[in-house]
């Protein structure tokens, strides 16, 4: 067992966070939301053109071609994640999911690459809206993440 | 956490971290909306590095999934291999999906935080406003650098010896009854006649 030191600290920020001034919680996230939400169509627009690569790499299902499922999901989530993307945000979520442990297993499948991809672009043309469609199309990909699991 | 809380960050210096462009600008933005004072921008994790070696900031925020260094990375780099005050700088590891590898890395390398995505500026600022309060001790040991990784402190567990200063022995335990009034403890230490 490794003896552990420990340290009572007081960072600068927690100093300059105490300090009088600033504004009020409401004004600073009205602010950061406004700003946020400029770049909300930018972002739509890298989103889609994610799952139209996403879906070239499921559609040539080339060996060798696997690490760039979780890359390109991955990196959906960074981005979708700034906004309520809902339903889409869950899909590729599942995808990174059924990805990393199909890579872990080394028991690499396709097809559940493809109706993640499928499912994906199915929410995207509806808007992201949460709604019955997107709610079985998330209950398929559960199963799908599920069977990945075992 | 109210509405009419206030929130200081206009003495504060962030250093935001993203491998992502975009991403990184809107990190920026959120953060610029905060009313930070200065926010320094980092393509890479190395490049934040070079940073950090010659200037302190107060805030870190990090999202990268460079394999040449990585978030976790950047953090043990920064835990163990910064003088302080630098290596006490709180840090925010944000992340869409964390790989099962990565959990345990996320866990021991030091981060205050681990913030998933989605999130929200709202999500944001309650990070930053919690870290403004955090109490918690930094821990130095062999395997492990960084914030007390025990948000609440309930002692060692049964059977085990606490390994810090701090920690409770298992026969002390935590408090389980509420504190004495002031007036009780005064009745305690008030001297009284006695009757031999």
């Amino acid at each position: 067992m490794t003896e552990a030191r420990t340290l009572k600290i007081k960072t600068s920020l927690a100093r300059q966070m105490a300090q009088p001034g600033g504004r009020t919680v409401a004004e600073v996230e009205r602010r950061a939301n406004e700003r946020l939400d400029r770049h909300r169509d930018d972002v739509m627009i890298t989103v889609a053109g994610t799952i139209t690569e996403l879906e070239l790499v499921a559609s040539a299902a080339a060996p060798g071609s696997e690490p760039q499922v979780y890359k390109l999901a991955s990196s959906l989530l960074d981005m979708a994640g700034f906004f309520d993307t809902g339903p889409l945000y869950d899909a590729g979520y599942s995808l990174c999911e059924v990805a990393d442990r199909m890579a872990v297993s080394g028991a690499w499948n396709w097809p559940s690459v493809q109706v993640h991809v499928r499912a994906m672009r199915m929410i995207l043309t509806g808007g992201c809206q949460a709604d019955a469609t997107s709610d079985a199309l998330l209950m398929g990909l559960r199963s799908v993440a599920a069977k990945a699991r075992t | 956490m109210s509405a009419q809380d206030r929130v200081n960050l206009e003495q504060s210096t962030v250093l935001l971290i993203d491998d992502n462009p975009q991403a990184l600008d809107m990190l920026s933005s959120v953060f610029q909306g905060f009313g930070v004072k200065e926010q320094i921008k980092c393509a890479s994790a190395t490049a934040a590095v070079r940073i950090i070696q010659h200037r302190a900031v107060d805030l870190i925020v990090i999202d990268c999934a460079d394999p040449e260094m990585d978030s976790y990375a950047f953090a043990r780099w920064l835990r163990r291999e910064t003088p302080a005050p630098i290596r006490f700088t709180p840090v925010m590891l944000l992340t869409g999906h964390a790989s099962q590898s990565k959990v345990q890395e996320g866990r021991d390398c030091g981060v205050s935080f681990v913030v998933t995505k989605p999130l929200t500026p709202a999500v944001l600022l309650r990070r930053i406003l919690w870290l403004a309060g955090d109490e918690r001790e930094f821990v130095e040991s062999a395997n492990y650098v960084g914030p007390d990784r025990r948000v609440r402190n309930f002692g060692p567990p049964l059977g085990i010896p606490g390994r810090r200063e701090g920690d409770l022995s298992t026969h002390v335990g935590a408090a389980v009854e509420a504190n004495m009034d002031q007036s009780d403890i005064d009745m305690l230490l008030k001297p009284q006649r006695v009757a031999l």
